[in-house]
């Protein structure tokens, strides 16, 4: 257990390292005077002059090695600094906070939407293994995975906000308005999560306790209740923690048409505008966050599943 | 060609179907700029934002231009990049999954890790992140689904080729004295064709509607070229007094994608390989979006 742990959190370590010092080097390949980039996003005031550029990327910096550079960026970003936008010239942190609690907020219905969905329909198809119920969910699965959002929020906008306008078009005020982009982006976890509990289920189903179970005279209610749902709901934990980690940056064009102003909005703003500070800041934190909970996921699978900590150790 | 035009017959109805639509879109798209009713960027500002009739079949788009005409060219696009990145994170991953189940130790364990964290990465994310570093169009698109897309593939063919190496007919091979680059050929890849088949029928469904997405958003494709994504955008400020135009390009999205996730899961099951599913991933949510 011991070395699992060890091997992951390695792994973790050195993943958010190298993305971390990916997003560094924006400045330094884009188009442009890193120089003049890195000062705009650490002073407030207006473009400086030649003398001034001289003496400013002295004192921060800016001469010394790469390396060197990179240390100091990651302390400031790990102490919660991440420069001035470009654009608003604040602090980018107070900009990506709020942003971010708007996302996970739409994340996390987005997945309760989809777990709910799916159990109900997962459930049914695998009861009704092989009939209509079952080969219709099946076929709406199919749907709901070769189905482009960007096509269908704009058409939902069209019928729901503009011919019946009984919900809004975009914006994140009340929980109306969430109510599309939560239907639109929970199709692909509801397809995913859908198959998942109805080949749980049927594993269970199919189980000997379970046969064993009917043959003692339990009725088939009381068997699906106490042993089937029960086990064949389990691979749904692990897959919500896994699409978790997927939604973060996975939300993006949602936001984008709905007019959201989360992390996904914020981070295409910042590389629409060229905004290199709130870019990095977009992207170390959507990306940090996401291999974190991907991490936390598989430790979690693998303290209750020792099969998993053989086979990966 | 019999073989194959016999083995689309035995496929069940829907599958069958399946199959025709998917051949007539793809060929109508390679012979666009013979059948295009109109040259995709010639304008009619006269009939701007026409309903679908008998001279433009599925109407004009705010400029006048005819949609049809506009889908078959874009079309090219769409399907090319997608495919493209099919055949290209097909070949990377197959690659990296066969090489790690082969030689094991350190490098299968790096493999996997670096597979595990990219997993975890969002394609959008990377694929901002690479137009904010590069900027936008065809190299950082591709680079994009790159990056991220090879990951499954990694992860079905060393699965598969773990299994493989277990069997008597590699011990036999070994013993015989062929040399590695033989048995790969030989006894490993043939064993992978099926699944890796189905799962990359699969992805490009996937890639299609990521390269959407991310044309959508003006991150893919530049103007004055467009494709199916860039065309759908450009329509929505228009969709109240012409749904059509925007209805279009993203029903051609949904249905090849549609037909293309039929195939592959039939492809899958046929190749009995529980692994696949098992390995296939979410994506595009994650997305491509």
């Amino acid at each position: 257990m011991m070395l699992f742990l060890a091997r992951r959190t390695a792994a973790l370590v050195a993943a958010v390292l190298l993305a971390s010092f990916a997003v560094f080097l924006i400045p330094y390949v884009t188009p442009g005077d890193p120089v003049r980039k890195i000062i705009r996003s650490r002073v407030s005031g207006d473009m400086v002059d030649g003398s001034a550029v001289e003496s400013l990327s002295l004192q921060l910096g800016l001469q010394d090695p790469l390396w060197t550079q990179y240390l100091r960026w990651l302390g400031q970003l790990i102490r919660g600094d991440m420069g001035l936008s470009y654009t608003s010239r604040t602090p980018v942190v107070e900009q990506v906070l709020p942003a971010l609690w708007i996302t996970l907020s739409l994340v996390v219905m987005t997945l309760a939407a989809a777990a709910m969905v799916s159990v109900v329909l997962g459930v049914t198809a695998a009861l009704t293994e092989g009939r209509a119920a079952d080969k219709a969910i099946t076929a709406l699965n199919q749907a709901f995975i070769a189905m482009p959002e960007y096509w269908l929020a704009p058409m939902l906008v069209l019928v729901f906000a503009i011919q019946l306008s009984v919900l809004p078009s975009a914006g994140w005020e009340g929980p109306t308005s969430a109510v599309l982009p939560v239907a639109v982006l929970a199709l692909r976890p509801t397809s995913h999560f859908t198959s998942a509990v109805r080949d749980g289920m049927l594993e269970a189903l199919a189980a000997d306790h379970v046969v064993a179970a009917r043959a003692r005279g339990l009725s088939r209610f009381d068997t699906v209740r106490k042993h089937v749902i029960p086990n064949g709901l389990l691979p749904l934990t692990t897959l919500v923690a896994v699409w978790f980690a997927g939604l973060l940056g996975g939300s993006v064009i949602i936001e984008v048409i709905f007019a959201i102003p989360g992390m996904g909005r914020l981070l295409f703003d910042g590389v629409l505008n060229s905004d290199i500070p709130l870019a990095q800041g977009a992207v170390v934190l959507v990306v940090g966050l996401a291999v974190v909970l991907t991490t936390a996921a598989d430790l979690v699978h693998g303290l209750l599943n020792p099969q998993v900590r053989m086979r990966h150790a | 060609m019999r073989k194959l035009t016999r083995a689309v017959g035995r496929l069940p109805v829907h599958l069958r179907i399946a199959t025709a639509v998917l051949a007539l879109i793809v060929l109508s798209v390679a012979l666009g700029a013979w059948i295009a009713p109109y040259p995709p960027a010639e304008q009619d500002l006269v009939s701007r934002l026409a309903p679908p009739g008998a001279s433009h079949w599925l109407g004009t788009d705010h400029l006048g231009r005819d949609t049809l005409s506009r889908l078959l060219d874009g079309g090219r696009f769409s399907l090319t990049i997608a495919a493209l990145a099919t055949v290209l994170t097909a070949a990377i991953g197959t690659a990296i999954g066969v090489l790690s189940a082969r030689r094991r130790g350190w490098l299968d364990e790096f493999f996997t890790r670096t597979s595990d964290v990219l997993l975890a990465m969002p394609e959008m994310v990377i694929a901002l992140f690479l137009v904010a570093a590069l900027g936008a169009g065809y190299p950082s698109l591709l680079l994009a689904l790159t990056v991220t897309g090879w990951t499954p593939f990694a992860r079905l063919a060393r699965a598969l080729a773990y299994d493989v190496s277990a069997r008597g007919f590699m011990d036999a091979a070994r013993v015989l004295g062929c040399p590695p680059w033989f048995i790969v050929l030989r006894h490993i890849l043939p064993h992978l064709a099926g699944p890796l088949l189905g799962q990359a029928t699969l992805r490009f469904g996937q890639f299609l509607i990521s390269v959407g997405a991310l044309s959508y958003l003006g991150l893919g494709v530049q103007p004055p070229q467009s494709d199916w994504g860039s065309m759908l955008a450009a329509a929505q400020p228009y969709a109240v007094r012409s749904p059509m135009t925007m209805l279009a390009p993203g029903l051609v999205i949904f249905v090849v994608a549609l037909c293309v996730t039929l195939l592959g899961q039939h492809l899958a099951r046929m190749s009995g390989s529980t692994l696949l599913l098992a390995a296939s991933v979410p994506t595009a949510a994650a997305g491509h979006g």
